[in-house]
């Protein structure tokens, strides 16, 4: 069974977390020590900085591990910041890019189909994933309700949202998930006793993703209540693995 | 798996470990206003023990956090039901000052129940208020335990206000739900300097480097676990755990050896 970790960042961000990774090597080593073999990561300085310069030290860092896959942050193509659309989807196919982020509180842009429309015709095109965190937003539900508005928009469009915050939100991402077939959370807050059962059993084994929050949250955390979920090893290889492999794949840049 | 160390290898690969029970000091019960709980039937609830390796779950009603008398029976018929399962927190509302004296007195009369629960924010009450000395005056004569949300911020529950609390009281066996959360560093020196205060782990094991700040400053005796159940799965508080680095023994002491020694639970 894979354990490809959907959520994990290293770097150095303004204010950091109790224990940060403040190089990929730190994160390595740690997923190592989890027995994690695989992480989707990004830089801080996506998020922090810009992708401009992110998605850059992402790659780089990216190319010196084989454990590690590198993910893009997203800047609305009409200021050109990361090239034209087809410059940026060229750029994604040199540097094996093949999911993307979405800041669009700390980037200061709309996430909507007037912004973004020709990326995401784009991303549902190819099969790209997008990923956006629980708190990118303000409000206490902001996230959830942007999330449905580009999924409304664009229902083909896979989106994941990461870091949901250890009160269990079912209540919010569950109609999401009976609405919109691609749509999915990831499990590294998902603390909620017999959370992973009940989205097995309702919604399907393909609405998880596992991953680790790492290096706010420790990977051991997330990795155990996956290991001991009480649902079927079929089910944890997709959750652990498998869903995310899966998407990947089939992305087409 | 997880990290280095039996207990982890034991844990991920059986979800329990014998030699090693766990005793989670912070629980629940019931249905709650915010949240969707799939397993808070009593019946799930000692199943996700059977699995976890939890021997005993210490917990305090939801129904309690808003009505005292209705809540702490709903726990006391758990708690006889369940006897070799459940124990009890006495929940006991300082907004309902008219009822203390009575309730405390209720406390008396049920069995199960090793101390009280208070909730400082979720009553919006500070933990120094005035309405919690009959409280402290009962749990200090009689030494008996306390658990109370603590929570970083100036003027309800933090390491300060427990430091006024438990510098009146020493002799309360005080714990600090929470860990006195993100005040991570100050809490556990409030927990080192005074004997009987510790640190409950509930959502605290969540953020990396909180426990290791916890067992430099306080020790690992002085470290307690708890999940909030049905809040949280207790393989999440498990894991975090074994990912810290610490030694086994010290995670030994945080599982289950100090919430014996605390609170007098049979690991048998």
């Amino acid at each position: 069974m894979e354990l490809f970790d959907c959520n994990c960042w290293y770097g150095v961000p303004r204010r950091p977390p109790l224990a940060g990774a403040e190089t990929a090597e730190v994160l390595v080593e740690e997923m190592a020590r989890a027995g994690i073999d695989t992480a989707l990561v990004r830089n801080a300085a996506i998020f922090e900085q810009s992708p401009v310069t992110g998605n850059r030290l992402t790659s780089d860092d990216c190319a010196k591990y084989e454990a590690l896959e590198p993910s893009w942050g997203i800047l609305p193509p009409q200021t050109d910041e990361l090239g034209d659309l087809d410059e940026f989807i060229a750029a994604m196919r040199r540097e094996n890019v093949r999911s993307l982020w979405a800041y669009p509180e700390k980037h200061r842009y709309l996430l909507s189909a007037t912004t973004m429309g020709g990326l995401f015709e784009e991303m549902v095109c190819r099969g790209v994933p997008l990923f956006l965190r629980r708190n990118e937003m303000p409000g206490k539900f902001d996230t959830y309700e942007l999330a449905e508005r580009v999924l409304l928009d664009f229902p083909g469009l896979r989106l994941i949202i990461v870091a949901h915050g250890s009160w269990g939100e079912d209540r919010l991402f569950r109609p999401l998930m009976e609405r919109f077939p691609n749509f999915a959370v990831d499990t590294s807050r998902y603390e909620l006793d017999g959370g992973i059962e009940e989205i097995c059993n309702t919604c399907g084994p393909t609405r998880l993703l596992f991953g680790t929050n790492f290096p706010e949250t420790p990977m051991g955390g997330p990795l155990l209540t996956l290991l001991q979920a009480n649902i079927s090893d079929d089910d944890r290889a997709l959750i652990a693995g498998g869903n995310l492999r899966g998407m990947l794949e089939e992305v087409r840049l | 798996m997880i990290a280095e160390g039996r207990l982890a290898r034991e844990f991920a690969a059986h979800g329990r470990v014998d030699d090693c029970p766990v005793i989670d000091t912070h629980g629940h019960f019931g249905p709650y206003q915010a949240i969707h709980f799939p397993r808070s039937a009593p019946e799930q609830v000692i199943d996700t023990m059977r699995r976890c390796g939890v021997r005993w779950l210490v917990m305090a009603g939801h129904q309690a956090l808003t009505d005292t008398q209705r809540g702490n029976a709903e726990i006391a018929a758990a708690v006889a039901r369940y006897p070799d399962h459940f124990r009890g927190w006495w929940v006991l509302n300082p907004n309902y000052p008219e009822r203390m004296e009575c309730e405390l007195d209720g406390f008396e009369t049920q069995e199960g129940f090793l101390g009280f629960k208070l909730h400082p924010n979720g009553h919006e009450t500070p933990l120094t208020d005035d309405a919690y000395v009959p409280v402290w005056e009962y749990a200090h004569a009689r030494g008996l335990p306390v658990l109370t949300h603590t929570w970083q911020g100036e003027g309800m529950s933090s390491y300060r206000e427990v430091r006024t609390v438990v510098e009146k009281y020493p002799d309360i066996g005080l714990l600090m739900g929470h860990a006195g959360y993100g005040d991570w560093e100050e809490s556990a020196r409030v927990a080192r300097d005074h004997e009987h205060v510790y640190l409950e782990l509930t959502a605290a094991y969540s953020v990396r480097g909180a426990l290791e700040i916890m067992v430099e400053h306080a020790g690992s005796r002085k470290i307690l676990f708890g999940t909030d159940h049905p809040w949280f799965d207790p393989h999440y508080g498990i894991g975090c755990i074994l990912s810290a680095y610490m030694t086994d023994e010290d995670r030994r002491n945080i599982l289950y050896r100090n919430a014996q020694r605390l609170l007098e639970l049979p690991l048998d």
